[in-house]
């Protein structure tokens, strides 16, 4: 990540959880949520990555991701 | 055939000393002079001096007619159907029978021989059996060897009869085209829940919707299948009953019990406060503010939108004509009204490209910018060793994967608090979610993988603000904090 670049939008990431849960969300909360979707992300791109090359596929396609993001949320839930 | 070779080799030593005598050391020679020199004396001579430059049809050698005999029998096996190599294999395969019939006749002498249904022989069996059980034996016996000249297969006698016959009849595993799929990470964990927790409080427990809004991006024209079906009026009143108003005509109640109002909720991005394409506002739940309120104009904007928004509103302008009348028919409180709110969503659609998703409170939530799933994305592609760059197919889906995740994830946060009794989201929450989903354990707690995955900044924040839960982390973990934080 680019120094001078803002990591991620904080108050969009509490404004989403906000919204769907309906709760407050504590000062520094986001910053966990944020691990947690990098987390998520990491295990969907590696899935994704897996899917694309066993299908012969080279790079990421919305294919593969399709295919990986149930079992990868499914990895996420609570 | 190579039993009879052995007895003329030690039946003719002589002829073996002599042809020894140029190379003695090839055991294949010694094998192979004493026969030949028996079957054909006259060409033996020959075969001695130039013993390894015979053709093999001149020297019939017991080693070469074998070998003939072997070639012979393997083509008529791949020639003839199946009846010749049967019959080469009989007597492996009758003997086991052998030695069991006379025991079954010393055995059981009275007993019946047993009609198994699977068997198609059974007429041929006698089913009566009574005390002639000898004869009755020896009866099937003479039938089947009968039948093994006429059939061409004769099936083992330890299988179900006929079960071998076709191995076209064995039917892979139904499991078998699901492989491409990676089933692993399903089957190694399903967070199991009881039945009263299913349908609705927590969102995400819900696992018809998983399934369903899966099934629906599987198959991406899914949005039109919703939008078509808009177009019928009972489902188009289930969705406004189902959703906000709860209270409708019966037919709608029939059908709730199947889960096309469900399925609808679900299909589309399961974000917003599903409202078909084609539902007018008053009778939505935010919408009767809408008409009053400049401020909320949004709910016309809270429609599905996906990303196959652009599809949506093409399939608008197409069916201005129906969706009026069926607003209309669903409601006819306000049905001018909405056409004019409908007229005035679409071109807010047409116009607007990114539309403002609700979340199923009604509380707007943006989605996160795609720059920074982007970025995140591809640092996690490249460190799992993909190649190429992320298409902007794959961003919307990956996008659309994050939108579930961030809503999968308040559901779940919203329930611990609620079961802590809180009504605001902490740190435990989050700690305790990491945990029920195994990403931190006793061996990784929350902070190492902040330092792994986190920039640094945000690791101050981690740390500055929150040394309550870490402290817990570290009491299962044991011992130094400051060490690891640090």
């Amino acid at each position: 990540m680019a120094p001078g670049q803002k990591l991620y939008p904080r108050a969009t990431v509490k404004k989403i959880v906000k919204a769907h849960s309906n709760c407050n969300v504590s000062k520094n909360v986001d910053v966990l949520i944020f691990l947690d979707y990098a987390l998520f992300m990491q295990t969907l791109m590696k899935e994704a990555t897996i899917e694309a090359k066993q299908g012969g596929e080279r790079g990421i396609t919305a294919r593969g991701v399709r295919k990986v993001t149930a079992d990868s949320l499914a990895k996420f839930k609570g | 055939m190579a039993r009879e070779s052995h007895p003329r080799v030690d039946v003719t030593p002589k002829p073996r000393a002599a042809s020894a005598d140029p190379a003695p050391s090839t055991s294949r020679r010694s094998i192979k002079t004493p026969g030949s020199s028996q079957a054909r004396g006259v060409q033996r001579p020959q075969g001695l001096s130039a013993s390894g430059r015979k053709p093999p049809p001149l020297v019939a050698t017991p080693h070469a007619r074998a070998a003939l005999r072997a070639i012979d029998s393997r083509r008529a096996a791949i020639f003839t159907p199946h009846r010749a190599r049967r019959q080469s294999l009989r007597e492996a395969r009758e003997t086991p029978r052998d030695f069991l019939l006379p025991l079954g006749r010393v055995l059981a002498r009275n007993t019946n021989t047993i009609n198994s249904s699977s068997s198609p022989r059974d007429q041929k069996t006698p089913g009566s059996g009574g005390g002639d059980a000898d004869g009755d034996t020896i009866m099937e016996e003479d039938e089947y060897d009968d039948e093994d000249d006429d059939l061409p297969k004769r099936p083992r006698l330890s299988l179900p009869i006929d079960a071998d016959d076709d191995d076209s009849d064995l039917q892979p595993h139904r499991s078998a085209g699901l492989e491409d799929d990676n089933l692993t990470a399903r089957s190694i964990e399903l967070p199991r829940r009881a039945f009263s927790e299913q349908p609705g409080s927590r969102y995400s427990l819900a696992s018809m919707r998983m399934s369903d809004y899966f099934n629906g991006n599987d198959v991406p024209p899914s949005e039109e299948v919703g939008i078509d079906s808009g177009f019928f009026p009972p489902r188009n009143a289930i969705d406004q009953d189902t959703l906000d108003l709860g209270a409708g005509d019966i037919s709608a109640y029939e059908r709730l019990d199947s889960d096309v109002g469900r399925r609808d909720t679900a299909q589309f991005s399961d974000f917003e406060i599903e409202v078909p394409v084609n539902m007018n506002e008053d009778t939505f739940m935010i919408a009767p503010q809408a008409q009053e309120s400049p401020t909320h104009e949004a709910p016309g904007l809270h429609e599905p939108v996906d990303e196959s928004e652009a599809l949506d509103a093409q399939s608008d302008d197409d069916n201005g004509v129906p969706e009026p009348e069926l607003a209309e028919e669903a409601s006819d409180a306000g049905s001018e009204a909405a056409v004019e709110a409908f007229a005035k969503s679409d071109a807010q659609r047409s116009t607007k490209k990114r539309a403002i998703k609700v979340s199923k409170y009604g509380i707007e939530c943006p989605s996160l910018p795609p720059a920074v799933v982007k970025r995140l994305a591809q640092t996690f592609a490249k460190t799992s060793g993909a190649k190429g760059k992320i298409t902007p197919d794959a961003l919307k889906v990956i996008m659309q994967a994050s939108d579930w995740f961030f809503e999968q994830l308040g559901d779940d946060l919203q329930a611990y608090a609620k079961h802590a009794g809180r009504k605001t989201i902490e740190e435990s929450d989050m700690l305790t979610i990491m945990k029920r989903q195994r990403q931190t354990n006793p061996h990784t707690t929350p902070f190492a993988l902040a330092q792994r995955h986190l920039p640094r900044e945000l690791l101050q924040e981690l740390r500055m603000t929150p040394p309550a839960p870490l402290k817990r982390r570290r009491k299962a973990g044991g011992g130094n904090e400051d060490e690891e934080i640090t």
